[in-house]
């Protein structure tokens, strides 16, 4: 188990590098860069000042020189300063001579990004597994067809239309909740409440959207477990029909429920930048999103290497979790 | 990260979403609060909280190296500048009480106000200002902006209250340049890296006022700074919410936890005038635009080195059909690259009037007498095809369209190309890989052009990519930038704007009025907007105390 662990571990390292250079790589396919965005496009900036800062940041040195200054930091963990942010460190904070701290941009968009994927995927699950379990058990029937209908219209239904209708409806027609941001009180009992009733709209819309998927696989998982032998031979012992089919069924229909889990792991450190647009939460999707539309290089790559190190660690992860749920695979790896 | 290359599109739709709702719902939500009625006049007072929202967050308050258009709002409440622009766009002194240039026009003496004071209470001196001078001069300070501050050959501070710059050449552009150098403090500064110290978060200044609290992602709040050099203003208390959704925005105002925001045409002319208790608690204002958009061609492209062809394409475009049709009427059509009705704009030029048949006359005239099955003009059998290209910006995209129909008209066929801003400089700006774009310039105060219309800034990067030439207007734009009498800098820039016209190498189209809503609580801004827009008195606006919304408890 233990040289099985280290052993993909040990792969990981070469696969990072490999996958960094690729997508440093195709990070300078895109023309652009910092020094010609819409900002500088100013008659004012010289095209000597611009030189200028392209020499600072090493931007007239070749593609892969500059992959090699950036690996060379890395391997010491340091993710560089933004170009475009005021030199902001790139993944955690700073200290200076005087102690003024200087936070990291992944580290400020990183935990409210997360928060609300991990409230959003929570309410998937808890509302997904009861839904599928009872659309397969009534398969083809008024309620199948009623669940089924439900959740593709939450597929279907474009989120930023629904997030702007409920804000119109619940934040300005009624005063029930806030319309955009995070934190509206400073005071530090209401906070909690209050970061709950600001997030209710992005975790309501971001986890509507996800139900069709995470319900139709637990339906159609259960379905297959249904018509097996061994439920069967439950069924004919005389066990009532909620014992066959949430003790016996479901936990055999939750086994490929895992994979996809262990696959969203890195699927919560990247937010949606419409969601995180329309309801100002200044999360990863926007920060991304702003800069590739800068052309900040260090953030980019600071954040696909996060990605991409998520994604190896969220497979290694749902490897060995369905080794522990399912004896078979277990035998096969260990 | 989904889908991010649609947001552009999505924005419009959520506007347009948003119109229809709000134009269907009849049920508006019941006033907050007291009715308070918003038009009665009240006295003057001071004290009370502005909240407006920004679409982007500042990434430092140092202005010279932050550069976006969110950090220089914030800090122009921070800092002060020597001169700044008056309500009728002229200069005036801000930290300098008067300003003098030599004989010779090649140095300007600055006297400072006496009793100057940083916020933090030390006193502010000539010495300050000699500082930030070599800050944004020095080679490791990481600001585009050096250029001009360059040119100065000796700077020297005489005494406490007077600074003193010397040019090798005179420089007319040099008195607004000095008007956008915000005066840093030499104090907290001194001896610290520019680019990283951590005085772009807790910045002190010497304006109205000063940083009370900054919550990243979420809001920038200022409060009255007791040492103010422009004396004290009557708002308190100024916060900046972070929203970049303009629809989200929209929601905000409507339900009151916002005071400002800059309205799109639709809003301005169509939600806010159908609701009544809209009209009661806003108040619309328009002010002239900061840039115009205009349709260049790449001069050293064939046909567009031939001047008829030029023209015709400017008679071909009705400017009126684009101001109704992309601004709903909301904006003015230009002749010169000036705000409209300023000294620098030349009362005489009127733009191209629309006029097909004499742009079917000159297109002839250029040599495309023949036509195809289709209705294209045809030289050597070959049509006048090419790509407009734009970047995502909704209203330039349907400049981009309506241009391509009106050309369609007379037999020229266009395509719209639409792209992202740093790959659309990158890969056709610089490289002078294009045909025709419909892009924007700013309508800048000083009327200096040199950098986009002097035919020696045509080197990739630099502003003049569509090759214009004309020694007659370099001329007289070199003549611009070496003389600092108005009335005579004024007529050169009325020959150069005639000349530019005549040329064609742009069809100018229209230039977008600025949209501001404000709450009606808010008191004492003029309407109509004076020259330089509502803001210029913003520290004699006020919040009368019955019309304040609830303070948040802290």
């Amino acid at each position: 188990m233990i040289r099985y662990l280290l052993k993909r571990l040990f792969w990981m390292v070469p696969l990072l590098v490999g996958i960094s250079l690729v997508s440093f790589l195709i990070m300078h396919l895109a023309p652009g860069d910092i020094t010609n965005t819409e900002a500088s496009f100013n008659p004012k900036a010289s095209e000597e000042s611009r030189q200028k800062l392209r020499e600072l940041y090493n931007l007239d040195k070749p593609v892969i020189v500059q992959y090699g200054l950036w690996l060379k930091r890395m391997v010491k963990l340091d993710f560089g300063t933004s170009f475009a942010s005021h030199q902001r460190p790139v993944f955690w904070e700073t200290k200076d001579a005087e102690g003024n701290v200087i936070k990291g941009m992944i580290q400020e968009a990183l935990p409210i990004t997360l928060l609300i994927n991990v409230l959003s995927l929570g309410l998937i699950i808890f509302a997904a597994v009861p839904l599928g379990v009872v659309s397969a058990v009534t398969q083809n029937r008024p309620p199948d067809r009623a669940i089924t209908l439900f959740v593709f219209i939450g597929f279907a239904i474009p989120g930023f239309w629904l997030a702007l209708m409920l804000m119109y409806w619940t934040g300005v027609v009624h005063d029930w909740l806030p319309i955009s941001g995070i934190h509206d009180k400073m005071s530090a009992w209401g906070q909690m409440w209050d970061t709950l009733t600001h997030l209710a709209l992005p975790v309501f819309i971001s986890g509507l959207s996800g139900l069709a998927g995470i319900s139709l696989f637990i339906r159609n998982g259960m379905l297959d477990v249904l018509h097996q032998d061994y439920i069967t031979t439950a069924r004919a012992k005389g066990l009532a029909e909620n014992t066959v089919v949430y003790r016996h069924a479901l936990r055999n229909a939750m086994l490929p429920l895992i994979t996809i889990l262990g696959l969203a792991i890195p699927g919560l450190i990247g937010g949606s930048v419409i969601a995180e647009s329309i309801f100002a939460i200044p999360g990863m999707g926007k920060l991304f999103y702003d800069a590739v539309l800068m052309r900040d290089f260090p953030v980019i790559m600071g954040i696909l290497t996060i990605g991409s190190a998520l994604t190896l660690l969220g497979n290694l992860i749902a490897d060995i979790a369905y080794a522990w749920a399912d004896p078979r695979v277990r035998r096969g790896v260990m | 990260m989904e889908r991010p290359l649609l947001l552009k599109h999505l924005s419009l739709r959520m506007g347009i979403l948003v119109s229809i709702v709000m134009l269907m719902s009849a049920c508006g939500k019941a006033p907050s609060g007291n009715a308070a009625d918003f038009d009665q006049p009240y006295p003057p007072t001071t004290g009370g909280t502005l909240i407006d929202a920004t679409i982007g967050e500042p990434s430092g308050l140092i202005p010279m190296i932050a550069g976006e258009a969110a950090a220089s709002a914030v800090a122009s409440n921070i800092f002060n500048s020597l001169l700044k622009y008056d309500k009728n766009l002229e200069l005036q002194g801000e930290l300098a009480k008067s300003w003098s240039v030599s004989p010779d026009q090649k140095t300007i003496t600055f006297k400072l106000k006496p009793g100057l004071k940083w916020a933090d209470g030390k006193p502010l001196s000539s010495a300050d200002v000699l500082f930030t001078w070599k800050l944004v001069t020095d080679d490791n300070t990481r600001t585009p902006y050096g250029a001009d501050y360059k040119l100065v050959i000796l700077a020297e501070t005489p005494d406490a209250t007077t600074f003193r710059v010397s040019y090798a050449n005179p420089y007319a552009p040099a008195l607004d340049s000095w008007a956008g150098l915000q005066i840093l403090p030499e104090h907290l500064l001194k001896g610290q890296d520019i680019n990283t110290t951590a005085f772009r978060f807790k910045p002190v200044g010497s304006h109205y006022y000063k940083l009370e609290e900054w919550k990243p992602g979420e809001r920038i709040s200022l409060v009255r700074n007791p040492n103010s050099t422009q004396g004290p203003p009557r708002i308190d208390r100024l916060v900046s919410r972070f929203i970049p959704d303009p629809a989200a925005q929209f929601l905000e105002l409507l339900a009151d936890n916002i005071d400002s925001m800059t309205l799109n045409p639709i809003q301005y002319s169509r939600i806010v005038p159908s609701r009544e208790d809209l009209q009661k608690k806003l108040a619309l204002y328009k002010e002239l635009g900061n840039n115009y958009t205009y349709l260049g061609f790449n001069l050293k492209h064939k046909p567009f080195d031939d001047i008829r062809v030029r023209q015709a394409i400017n008679y071909a475009i009705d400017k009126q059909e684009l101001i109704d049709g992309v601004l709903l009427g909301l904006g003015e059509p230009v002749s010169s690259p000036y705000k409209p009705g300023t000294r620098w704009t030349n009362p005489d030029l009127s733009p191209y009037p629309y006029d097909p048949n004499k742009a079917i006359a000159l297109m002839q005239a250029a040599g495309y007498t023949g036509r195809d099955k289709e209705g294209y003009l045809l030289r050597d059998g070959k049509r006048l095809s090419f790509d407009i290209l734009t970047n995502q910006n909704k209203q330039r995209e349907m400049s981009a369209v309506l241009v391509q129909r009106r050309l369609k008209e007379i037999g020229i066929e266009a395509h719209v190309r639409v792209m992202e801003w740093a790959s659309f400089i990158g890969r056709f700006i610089k490289t002078g890989d294009f045909d025709v774009v419909l892009l924007g310039w700013g309508l800048s105060l000083d009327p200096d052009q040199y950098s986009i219309w002097h035919s020696s800034q045509q080197a990739p990067g630099q502003f003049n990519f569509i090759g214009y030439n004309n020694p007659r207007v370099d001329k007289l734009l070199e003549q611009g930038r070496l003389e600092l009498n108005p009335d005579k800098r004024m007529k050169i820039y009325h020959e150069f704007a005639s000349i530019l016209l005549a040329d064609s190498p742009i069809v100018y189209l229209y230039t977008g009025y600025g949209l501001p809503a404000i709450h009606k609580r808010v008191k004492g801004i003029d309407n109509p907007a004076p020259p330089a827009g509502i803001g210029y008195n913003s520290y004699d606006w006020y919040i009368p105390p019955p019309l304040r919304r609830n303070e948040i408890s802290q």
